[in-house]
């Protein structure tokens, strides 16, 4: 257990950023984001982000500390994404974070990207006028939650049986739901990224103009799969004669059925967990995690499952800056780790949860 | 500054004073659907680069325009087939779309460094008619500093503006406090090559020639085994000299699932998803005695040579490697001239749907 504050780097995708944490509290977080520069590529280019995050980390690190207001003396580790993630970019932040460990002779923590959104709920902002040096360093006594982790990368349910204790109930066997929303996004003709554009639709939509196929009923387990719902999509726009045909309102009603759609299939499955799976809270991570609809529907199914989680507030990162790509919740998560202190380690870009 | 109110002034003087004061360059505030937006001749440079200075710390981020309509904006951007589908749909209205800038239209400062552009056409009369009477664009930023509330009234816009900022407000047109609807909607069709069009693709393949065999897979365990048993057809080239494999075929089709049946007969117990965002996705096999590479590729969003180039390809293309390319003909010639030289085996497939079917045409 780190008792004191953390320089935390994450260069796991597109965005490079760095924060200073001490136990659940952000001092800062800084995220450098490459939005633009990518746009030209029309996403992450693994080539384009390694330069980038090269340019970037020294600056980001620098503004993170001065945010913070800490010094060098006063850090106890630094902690830097291991994995998963985009391999070329991973390695610039840990051969940085190795440089930041050995010049200033601090231990090194290795973190699990996805480890850092399940605890991104547990961060909290630094309270004004009180010092860093008056924060508590203690993480709170977790038993059982479960973390719905969705991001265009990722949608798992895992189970956190204690801090550092994890079990993956369930995850995608394809696409993730941020990329299905993507997708059936460029087929509606939204550009690239689609995603955000069918989530701004699907307000001005009809979510039950299009009933999609409901994925995976009869398997037993909480896995989910999207490319059946990609597979209707299509044949659904071909039936209706194409996108060009379609009006304003056409668009606005596909787009709110599929991330309804989307979302249903989440629910489905959770459900179903928390019929069998003793649950004490479940938490929602990851950068779909800002997306209000799929927060409803969450209360709505933790309210539905009759009081088989303890406490039904369903837990949220406090800022949206939490649910993306961030140090912040790295910081967060390396706190509790007490193990693999280690200034070797390589990237894994598709480190599995512990 | 002048402040008019359009509730008091007669509509032809709001749009004479607005023109006028957009002509010799000034800055104005207006209403439109959306927000308060802060406008000036998109085509005047001295004009735009108040802007800049009244907008503050934008740090790169490109303006967007607003014409009049279609065919004015076809004078500054060129428009593709994905771009007038979505302004049919959705223009007038709170949408921006993004298109390729003609250059030298605008003013430096106002398409963004990669020479794209937002155009925007408001469902807001007064603007539309002040635009048409301009007979040029004007920008369509809103009307807060960098990083400041939305504006939908006068009020709050000046309550967060420096009085330098403040300063170079040359005109506002005054609507009250405006409905909060949220800022328009970026599209941006600079990227895609428009779904429909790629979906065609496949259709004008019919042509039945004998280079090819067609196999029918009537489920996605079939999908896998097809795969399985293709790779060990080519289990010689694998090992001798590496493979290639070139996936075809609409979006939801199973091109995925096809890669997954071959990380299944290369022994590759990790999850196979898709490589949507990172473009390449590496597995290591172990196989009876051979160990090498899967490495799954989607080049969906390669559409340039320059942008082919950085992925470092020819490294991946060694003996004991697989290489399994989805949306394969984006990159075929590029890719097709790489193997030129590392010469490896190479299966190119066509997969399309036919009801509850998926159709293979295997080329190898």
């Amino acid at each position: 257990m780190i008792r004191g504050p953390i320089l935390a780097i994450d260069t796991s995708c597109d965005d490079t950023s760095a924060a200073v944490t001490i136990g659940r509290y952000v001092l800062s977080n800084v995220i450098a984001s490459q939005t633009e520069l990518h746009r030209p590529y029309g996403g992450v280019f693994p080539t384009v982000a390694k330069q980038a995050h090269r340019e970037n980390i020294a600056p980001t690190v620098d503004l993170a500390m001065k945010k913070a207001r800490v010094k060098w003396a006063d850090i106890k580790a630094v902690a830097v994404t291991q994995g998963p993630g985009l391999a070329p970019a991973l390695e610039v932040g840990i051969e940085y974070a190795q440089e930041l460990a050995s010049q200033y002779q601090k231990p090194l923590i290795p973190v699990n990207h996805i480890e850092g959104h399940i605890l991104s709920v547990l961060a909290l902002p630094k309270p004004q006028r009180k010092s860093w040096r008056d924060l508590s360093t203690t993480m709170p006594k977790i038993k059982n939650a479960l973390s719905v982790v969705v991001s265009g990368g990722h949608t798992e349910f895992v189970l956190i049986e204690k801090l550092g204790k994890y079990k993956v109930l369930g995850q995608t066997l394809d696409d993730a739901a941020g990329e299905c929303l993507d997708k059936i996004g460029r087929m509606l003709n939204l550009g690239y990224p689609a995603g955000p554009v069918i989530e701004e639709f699907a307000k001005l939509g009809d979510p039950k103009a299009i009933i999609f196929p409901l994925p995976l009923t009869t398997t037993k387990t909480y896995d989910l799969s999207y490319s059946g719902l990609k597979t209707f999509a299509r044949n659904k726009l071909e039936e209706m004669g194409g996108v060009e045909v379609l009006k304003k309102q056409g668009i606005y009603d596909f787009a709110a059925s599929t991330q309804y759609a989307v979302f249903r299939h989440i629910m489905y499955k959770l459900s179903k967990l928390l019929e069998t799976e003793n649950v004490s809270q479940v938490w929602l991570g990851g950068g779909v995690a800002a997306n209000a609809t799929l927060r409803r529907m969450l209360r709505e199914t933790i309210r539905n499952s009759k009081g088989q989680v303890t406490n039904p507030k369903l837990l949220v990162p406090y800022t949206k800056k939490l649910c993306m790509d961030n140090a912040g919740m790295i910081g967060v998560a390396a706190t509790e780790i007490t193990t693999a202190i280690n200034t070797s380690f390589e990237r894994k870009p598709r480190l599995k949860l512990a | 500054m002048q402040i008019l109110d359009v509730n008091t002034e007669s509509t032809p003087a709001v749009l004479e004073q607005a023109v006028n004061t957009l002509l010799s360059g000034g800055l104005i505030i207006f209403p439109t659907e959306t927000t308060y937006g802060a406008g000036v001749d998109a085509t005047n440079p001295e004009a735009v680069q108040k802007l800049l200075t009244f907008k503050s710390r934008r740090e790169g981020k490109p303006l967007s325009i607003a014409v009049s309509g279609q065919e004015m904006a076809e004078k500054y951007v060129e428009l593709n087939d994905q771009a007038k589908i979505l302004y049919r749909q959705f223009l007038p209205g709170p949408v921006t779309v993004v298109s390729n800038v003609v250059t030298g239209s605008v003013a430096p400062g106002v398409a963004s460094e990669f020479g794209t552009l937002g155009v925007r056409i408001p469902e807001y009369q007064l603007v539309l008619d002040m635009v048409k009477m301009l007979g040029k664009p004007i920008t369509a930023t809103s009307a807060n500093g960098s990083g400041k509330p939305r504006p939908y009234s006068v009020e709050t816009i000046f309550k967060h503006l420096s009085d330098k900022q403040a300063s170079l407000v040359d005109l506002v047109i005054d609507a009250g406090t405006l409905p909060s609807n949220p800022p328009s909607t970026v599209i941006d069709t600079t990227l895609s090559t428009p779904v429909t069009v790629r979906s065609g693709k496949i259709a004008v393949d019919q042509a039945d020639n004998n280079d090819h065999n067609t196999l029918v897979s009537t489920s996605e365990d079939d999908t896998l085994s097809l795969a399985g048993k293709r790779c060990l057809m080519h289990w010689g080239d694998i090992t001798e000299k590496g493979l290639i494999i070139g996936l075809n075929g609409p979006l939801g089709v199973g091109k995925t699932v096809f890669a997954k049946g071959v990380a299944k007969f290369l022994g590759i117990n990790e999850k196979i998803t898709s490589p949507t965002y990172s473009y390449i996705q590496e597995y290591d096999f172990k196989r009876h005695d051979t160990t090498g590479k899967l490495y799954h590729l989607d080049m969906w969003k390669v559409d340039s040579k320059e942008a082919f180039e950085r992925l470092e390809l020819a490294e991946l293309m060694k003996p004991g490697n697989i290489v399994v390319v989805e949306w394969f003909d984006q990159v075929t010639l590029w890719l097709t001239e790489l193997n030129n030289q590392a010469k490896l085996g190479f299966i190119s497939i066509d997969i399309k749907q036919d009801g509850n079917n998926r159709i293979f045409k295997i080329y190898d």
